[in-house]
């Protein structure tokens, strides 16, 4: 059963009196333990989708279902890591994990203990006790990855995370949530811009269309798991960049890309 | 550090040396009658002579101060955040309140001293009326101008309008506050002089006022340095308390590439 599931999501929104759409008959779903990948051009509506699928804005049409039920326009079902680690400056690190999870619902002295205890499996207790602005741009969205992976919620949703990194810290950011999500199997919708990302990442890909964003194909990335490092090199990592490259239309699409 | 500060005192410390050995040079060499101009030396005898009066009535207005900044730092949060969280009564109230903020205090000191008579009543009330207003409109600023990606973050996981007010605007609002209390500190003392000269039996002010009915200028400077000295360090303390609440620096705006809303 998925876990995560959109069935026939369209939203528009009225500016100046003219309406654009920006879905269009959207139906995608996360499963059970799966990372699933959305990507298209800018502007195609991939955070609107997660306001969508957060309960913070409703769709025109179509329906929003977690766990199989019906979820459309409910709040706190997911957890969130957005482009901006937004992590609260006048908190320590420690501070702003607990304070995320006792907004999920648990106990004060439980959530503590929980990101202690996970700071240092991470190897990042040396900076529990720290504020974000002495952390670089990779370790405060490190933290802010730890703050999402901890939320107990169903699913994890991944909004252009590496975006703002610069590349050999996109990189490095890639390999690390990789082997801390492949030990741990959550169901996560992650939206990049980035093509080789969503390739060394996704177990399935959707590529959207420009706005008004439809589905225009699903991907099954048949690379084994763990992914190696070095998956980028194989053949049909090429030929499937090719083949979304094609879809996207534009042959400087990955232009962000590592 | 220690270096860094002698380097940021020293300039004023200087010219405030020189300032008070100007004043007592021209007093003494141009003989200058102390009913006219006192000189600093005579100035400070005085205010060890007085020092039992004059800090009795220092200690009553620094009461009076204290208490009004409580009561108007307490109104201008708890209105401050009535007025963030009620749009509604935002916009029906704040006209008046502004409006009102502009009623001269000539007007309102007098009003107040016929309605409630020469007590502590109207001094308190006047300082609470004078502290509010830079406290409630620099909280409600800061309430209302919060990161919008941290707004956004509580609102994807879901967060209540109460922990969106607790975990992101009140923290947020803290500087806000701090700078409308500076505001407030240096309102409050010169408001209560006005307060005490329009009747009391006791206070710096009063005891000024005396001192000027009885042609005692040496007395009236002692008092005037006494006022400013007051002030001062009610200002020294708030911005000190600043630096205590505003420990985590402002972040640096990381450029934000990439998707369209």
């Amino acid at each position: 059963m998925s876990k995560l599931e959109l069935r026939n999501i369209s939203k528009s929104y009225v500016r100046d009196k003219k309406t654009f759409s920006v879905l269009d008959d959207i139906t995608i779903s996360v499963g059970e333990g799966e990372f699933v990948t959305l990507i298209g051009p800018s502007g195609s509506g991939k955070s609107t989708m997660f306001r969508l699928i957060g309960g913070v804005e409703t769709p025109d049409r179509g329906q929003v279902l977690i766990g199989g039920r019906d979820v459309t326009g409910v709040r706190g079902l997911i957890s969130y890591m957005p482009q901006q680690a937004s992590l609260f400056p006048w908190m320590t690190v420690r501070d702003n994990i607990v304070s995320a999870l006792e907004i999920a619902g648990a106990a004060r002295g439980e959530a503590r203990a929980s990101a202690e205890d996970w700071l240092r499996r991470i190897e990042l207790d040396s900076v529990a006790g720290e504020y974000p602005h002495v952390l670089s741009g990779g370790m405060q969205q490190r933290i802010s990855f730890l703050r999402a992976l901890l939320m107990p919620r169903d699913v994890m949703c991944l909004d252009e995370p590496f975006a703002a990194l610069d590349a050999l810290t996109r990189t490095e950011m890639q390999r690390w949530l990789l082997k801390l999500w492949e030990d741990q199997r959550r169901s996560v919708l992650f939206v990049t811009h980035s093509i080789e990302e969503a390739l060394t990442l996704s177990d399935r890909i959707y590529v959207l269309s420009p706005a008004p964003a439809r589905v225009l194909r699903e991907i099954t990335v048949p690379f084994e798991r763990p992914r190696r490092a070095d998956v980028w090199t194989l053949p049909a990592f090429t030929a499937l960049k090719r083949d979304i490259l094609a879809l996207l239309g534009e042959g400087d699409g990955d232009s962000d890309a590592i | 550090m220690g270096n860094n500060v002698w380097r940021r005192v020293w300039p004023p410390a200087v010219s405030f040396v020189a300032f008070v050995a100007l004043w007592q040079l021209s007093c003494s060499i141009f003989k200058i009658d102390p009913w006219i101009l006192p000189s600093p030396a005579k100035i400070a005898v005085h205010l060890a002579e007085d020092a039992p009066a004059w800090s009795r009535h220092l200690a009553a207005t620094l009461r009076l101060v204290l208490s009004g900044l409580a009561l108007g730092v307490a109104t201008g949060i708890a209105v401050a955040v009535v007025l963030h969280l009620m749009p509604l009564v935002r916009s029906a109230v704040s006209p008046f309140i502004i409006a009102f903020q502009n009623v001269p205090i000539i007007a309102l000191g007098p009003l107040l001293m016929i309605w409630f008579g020469f007590g502590l009543t109207p001094k308190l009330i006047l300082l609470t009326l004078v502290c509010f207003f830079p406290v409630a409109w620099s909280m409600l600023a800061g309430l209302g101008r919060t990161e919008p990606h941290l707004r956004e973050y509580l609102e994807m996981i879901g967060s209540t309008k109460w922990d969106i007010l607790r975990r992101l605007e009140l923290p947020a609002s803290l500087p806000f506050l701090v700078s409308g209390l500076k505001i407030a500190v240096t309102y409050s003392v010169s408001t209560a002089m006005w307060a005490e000269w329009l009747g009391a039996d006791k206070g710096i002010g009063y005891y000024l006022i005396i001192k000027f009915k009885g042609y005692d200028i040496t007395a009236v400077f002692g008092a005037v340095i006494c006022i400013v000295t007051l002030s001062l360090a009610l200002y020294g303390l708030a911005a000190l308390l600043e630096r205590r609440i505003v420990y985590w620096r402002p972040r640096s705006r990381a450029g934000r590439a990439g998707d369209a809303k």
